[in-house]
This record gives C-alpha cells, sequence and structure tokens, in this order.
C-alpha cells in the first residue's frame, strides 16, 4: 500500500470522526446527554450505533478467520445474532428497557437492574463486574486495533495501541454519548459499504454461490488430519456431533456470543438513548440488514477462502496463514480485491475497532460514576462535582487499566476474551434482565442471588473446567499437576452452558420464597408496558 | 443442497438471509405504518 495516501486517507476519516465528536459534544449540556443522549436518538442511528457497538474488529478478522478454519457452521452464529441480537433485543427487550428505565429514571445498565429490584447492592455489583472485568475485553480489542495498526500503517504497536487509546479516551470525554452514537453510526455505513462489497466480490471469485459451495464440497478431502481428528467433516458440513471441534463451535461461538448479545451492557443502555420506544420496531429493518453483512460476510468469506486459496495455490487457508487464523481475512482481501479497496477495508476494520472501543469505554466511565461513586455515595467527597466530572474520571481509570491488560495478555487472546465477556454477561446479567422485564414476582433477592451465581459459576468454570481458560491462567496446573479439574467434554464445553441455567434456577427459587415487591413500585415500573 | 455437503449448512445459509429479509420486511412496515399515523 501506498503510504502517502493511505495516510491522506486516515486523515480525512479522523477528520470526519472529530466533526461527528464535535456535533455531540456541542448537544451534550446535562448529565442525561451525556449518559444517553438524552433520550431523543433517532431509531436508524441507534440501530447503526449498536450494530458498530457489537461488531468487533475481532468478530470480523478474529471470528472470520475461525469461519477460514473450521468452515460454514458458524452461519449459526449468524442466524442468532439476527434472530436474538436483533429481532428478539429490539422488539421484546428494547421497548420495555427504554420504557421502565424512564418510569425509573435509571441511565445506566446496573442502575436500572438496582432501580427495578429496589437493591443498591446489585447496582454496585453489576457496577463492580463491569469496570473490573470489562477492560479484559476492551484491552483484547485494543490489542486488535494497535496490531493493525502495525500492519496496515507501520506505526510501531505500541505507539499504535497508545494512539488509539488516547484518541478514543479523548473523544469519548469530549463528545459524550451522542458523540459516541453519531461516529458509531458514519463508522458502521463505511463498515457496511466495505463488507458487502466483499461478499459479492468473494463469490465472484469463486464462481458464483452454488458453483463457490460445491466446489469448497469437492475440496473436503484436504482437511488436516489433526483436524478430522477433532471432529471436521469438511467446510460444508457440519462438525462430528459432541467433538471437540463441535463443542468449540456451537457452545463457545454460536450460543456464547448469540446469547451472550442479549446481556451486553454497551447494547443494551442503547435502548434507552431512543425518542420512541416503539419506534424500535423500525429500527429492526436497519439492525437485520448491518448484522448480515457484517457476520454473514465474515463466515462466508472465511470458509470460501480456502477454496480461492487452492485453486490459486494450491493450498488452504489455515497454510496460507501459517497457522495463525487472524491472518486468513486479511490476506484473502489482499490477493482478491483491487488496491483502492485496501484503503477502504482497512477503513472498514478501523471503523470495526473504534465504534466497538469507544462504546465500551462509555459504559465503564458512567458505570464508575452512577453505579459505584454515586451509588456507594462516595461523591460526598467532593461535592461540587457533576456526575461528568465522575463519568470522566470512570474512563481515564478504563482506559488506563485496558491499555495495562493490553500488555499483559497473552497474544491469540483476542476471540477468547470476547468468548470470556460474552459468556459472563449471559450468565451473570440474562436471567436478571429477562425477569426485571418480564416476570414482576422476580425479588430483590433472587435477583443478586442470580447475578452472583452466574459469575461465579461462569469464572469457576473458566479458570478450573475450560481448557482454553484453565491454561491461560494456569492454576489447575500449579494446583493439581494437570491442565484441568474434569476431563472431554468438559474442557470444550463453555461455561455459559452450565451457569446461565444455575443463574436461572436460584433466581427461579429464591424469588418463590422471599417476598415479592411492593405492589405500588410495580405498578410504577410497568407503568405504560404493554 | 446449494452446493453444501450437509443439509444444516444449506439451512443455516438459508435462514441467515431469510432471516435478513424477515427484518427488512418487519421494519419496513412498522416505518410505513408509523408515517401513516403520523
Amino acid at each position: 500500500m501506498n503510504i502517502p495516501i493511505l495516510s491522506a486517507v486516515v486523515i480525512i476519516f479522523l477528520g470526519i470522526m472529530t466533526g461527528l465528536m464535535y456535533l455531540g459534544s456541542r448537544k451534550t449540556k446535562t448529565d442525561s446527554d451525556f449518559l444517553v443522549a438524552g433520550r431523543s436518538m433517532h431509531p436508524w442511528v441507534m440501530a447503526l450505533s449498536y450494530g458498530a457497538a457489537f461488531i468487533s474488529t475481532s468478530a470480523i478478522v478474529g471470528f472470520g478467520g475461525a469461519a477460514g478454519l473450521f468452515g460454514f457452521s458458524l452461519l449459526w452464529l449468524t442466524v442468532l445474532t439476527i434472530v436474538v441480537g436483533i429481532f428478539i433485543a429490539f422488539a421484546l427487550f428494547g421497548p420495555r428497557i427504554r420504557r421502565m428505565s424512564c418510569n425509573l429514571g435509571s441511565e445506566t445498565f446496573p442502575s436500572f437492574l438496582g432501580a427495578r429490584y429496589q437493591s443498591s447492592a446489585l447496582t454496585a455489583y453489576a457496577g463492580l463486574l463491569i469496570f473490573l472485568l470489562m477492560p479484559a475485553y476492551t484491552g483484547a480489542i485494543l490489542i486488535g486495533g494497535g496490531r493493525f495498526l502495525h500492519d496496515a500503517l507501520g506505526i510501531p504497536y505500541t505507539t499504535g495501541l497508545l494512539l488509539f487509546a488516547v484518541i478514543i479516551a479523548v473523544y469519548v470525554m469530549r463528545g459524550g454519548l451522542r458523540g459516541v452514537m453519531y461516529t458509531d453510526a458514519f463508522f458502521a455505513v463505511v463498515m457496511l459499504l466495505g463488507m458487502a462489497t466483499l461478499l459479492f466480490a468473494t463469490y465472484r471469485a469463486v464462481g458464483g454461490v452454488v458453483p463457490g459451495h460445491s466446489g469448497l464440497s469437492a475440496i473436503g478431502n484436504l482437511v488436516p488430519a489433526a483436524l478430522i481428528e477433532q471432529g471436521h467433516r469438511g467446510w460444508t458440513a457440519m462438525p462430528a456431533f459432541g467433538s471437540r471441534i463441535w463443542w468449540t463451535v456451537i457452545s463457545t461461538m454460536v450460543l456464547g456470543v448469540g446469547i451472550g448479545v442479549l446481556a451486553q451492557p454497551q447494547l443494551t443502555m442503547r435502548f434507552m438513548t431512543i425518542k420512541q420506544p416503539r419506534s424500535l420496531y423500525q429500527a429492526i429493518l436497519v439492525g437485520g440488514i448491518f448484522i448480515f453483512f457484517m457476520t454473514g460476510t465474515a463466515f462466508i468469506v472465511g470458509p470460501l477462502s480456502n477454496l480461492y486459496f487452492y485453486q490459486t495455490q494450491g493450498k488452504i487457508a489455515i497454510q496460507v496463514a501459517e497457522g495463525n487464523i487472524d491472518r486468513i481475512i486479511p490476506i484473502f482481501v489482499t490477493q482478491i480485491m483491487p488496491e483502492w479497496f485496501l484503503y477502504f477495508f482497512m477503513l472498514t476494520l478501523l471503523s470495526a475497532a473504534i465504534s466497538t472501543l469507544s462504546s465500551l469505554i462509555h459504559v465503564q466511565g458512567t458505570a464508575f460514576a452512577r453505579d459505584l461513586v454515586e451509588n456507594l455515595g462516595i461523591n460526598k467527597l467532593l461535592p461540587g462535582a457533576s456526575t461528568r466530572f465522575w463519568a470522566k474520571l470512570g474512563i481515564l481509570f478504563s482506559i488506563i487499566s485496558a491499555v495495562t491488560l493490553a500488555f499483559i495478555l497473552p497474544p491469540g487472546i483476542i476471540a477468547r476474551a470476547t468468548a470470556f465477556w460474552f459468556g459472563i454477561c449471559a450468565a451473570a446479567f440474562l436471567p436478571t434482565l429477562v425477569a426485571a422485564l418480564y416476570w414482576p414476582a422476580a425479588t430483590k433477592a433472587g435477583a443478586l442471588a442470580s447475578t452472583i451465581t452466574g459469575s461465579i459459576v461462569s469464572g469457576f468454570g473458566y479458570i478450573f473446567l475450560q481448557e482454553q481458560g484453565a491454561v491461560a491462567v494456569g492454576l489447575v496446573s500449579r494446583l493439581l499437576g494437570r491442565t484441568t479439574l474434569l476431563p472431554f467434554p468438559w474442557t470444550h464445553i463453555e461455561p455459559l452452558i452450565y451457569a446461565l441455567p444455575a443463574a436461572t434456577i436460584v433466581l427461579v427459587a429464591v424469588s418463590l420464597l422471599t417476598q415479592r415487591p411492593m405492589a405500588k413500585h410495580l405498578e410504577d415500573t410497568f407503568k405504560k408496558v404493554a | 443442497m446449494l452446493g453444501m455437503q450437509d443439509l444444516w449448512i444449506s439451512a443455516a445459509w438459508l435462514l441467515s438471509i431469510g432471516s435478513a429479509v424477515g427484518c427488512v420486511i418487519y421494519g419496513a412496515f412498522h416505518w410505513h405504518y408509523e408515517n401513516e399515523e403520523e
């Protein structure tokens, strides 16, 4: 790539981003503007912002590369992200979150749960989970961004990572959620154009839809023996039921992310920003198209790259990428697309990284301000300080911890940290959130017990049972001299699979045994909720 | 079907596109309905 042209493209891109951030900052006059964009966002801007915050470079490069290795079975995650992540989230969760958060006066995800269950302990616990564990996911996305700046622009990795962190911290602090959502919408359009172009170009490169699939089916005999042993049956077939690859694809990738999306604080809080609850129904149009072209493209292009590489070089994707699945998509794009598109694809990945990072940083800052400092009365130490002051301080803390973790975390952590965060969120928050919206009899004790159970059981699973997590932490090998506490299949089952049912059972059981919330509180909470 | 080895994969491919089209139709219907009301 031509560095002067590339630099000019990036400068124009950053100029547009700065302009939108400035527009957001000019309209940010109150705490409500900073926290929930004044609850006045257009549904389409909200849908684009939701999509851009959801899809990071990890989803495109990391999971797209995994599809290059495992095959089309990841398309079940596309189905789930559209049906669950868009349709169910926007039609069944969003309108109630918007209406009830307004009734309760809540402006963050933890404070919404706490107000619904009348529990400041639940607010503090959820805020603490976000503030302490989200930096691991943020750090992983930051690693992806730093690596990408290094590969694309030749900027040294450390400089790129710090540059990324400073730009994002400054623009989230200045623009608040309005600035974040305006820029997200711009990023989403860039991502949509980049990924849609790539999808059509890929099918053209392999001779069309059915010929491409048939060609890929025909080279199924090229799957390496080591992968066949683990259950791989070709790129156009599901892995063998119950095999190692089957558990990895279905439990970690498809269910972990596909269900985890419903309980992501940075996504669910976007429903609070909309002007009219019912306008979320039309936002499904934009959300469905966006998510299809993001995950659908990544999980179609990844497998088909095997056919293209075989036809042009006689090798399959993982061999061309020299064993590193994160390199499959970038190498493939470089080989099939004209040079002008490479600049655009670079902006697509840059957009994906910045939009996700800014959303995560904003949520951590607001969790620090509203759910920890103000909820626990720490703000009395500085009586004159506004919520925005504490939120900016929280943003500063969270960007520092994310950068620190980015230097500590091992390589190859991006997809794993993503699955870890999505899994923890689903187990800790999903039963509590569903009950908050649809089960008035759920109690304060039930919600708190469920959130604690979900986070502890999934944490235990990541540290002691799941092989990838247990090996990374290394506690089991130090204590027992082996990699995990239990043998296969526990080593390949995502902790969400047992932590989510455990948290649900605890929520129902404890709620049935404890006192129902006051009728007046429920009446106020569910006012105007259909 | 569709050149895939496995019907489960053909189903996933079709459902991916089908669910996206479903979202477009559902969203467009509500968009039209809201505009009519206003």
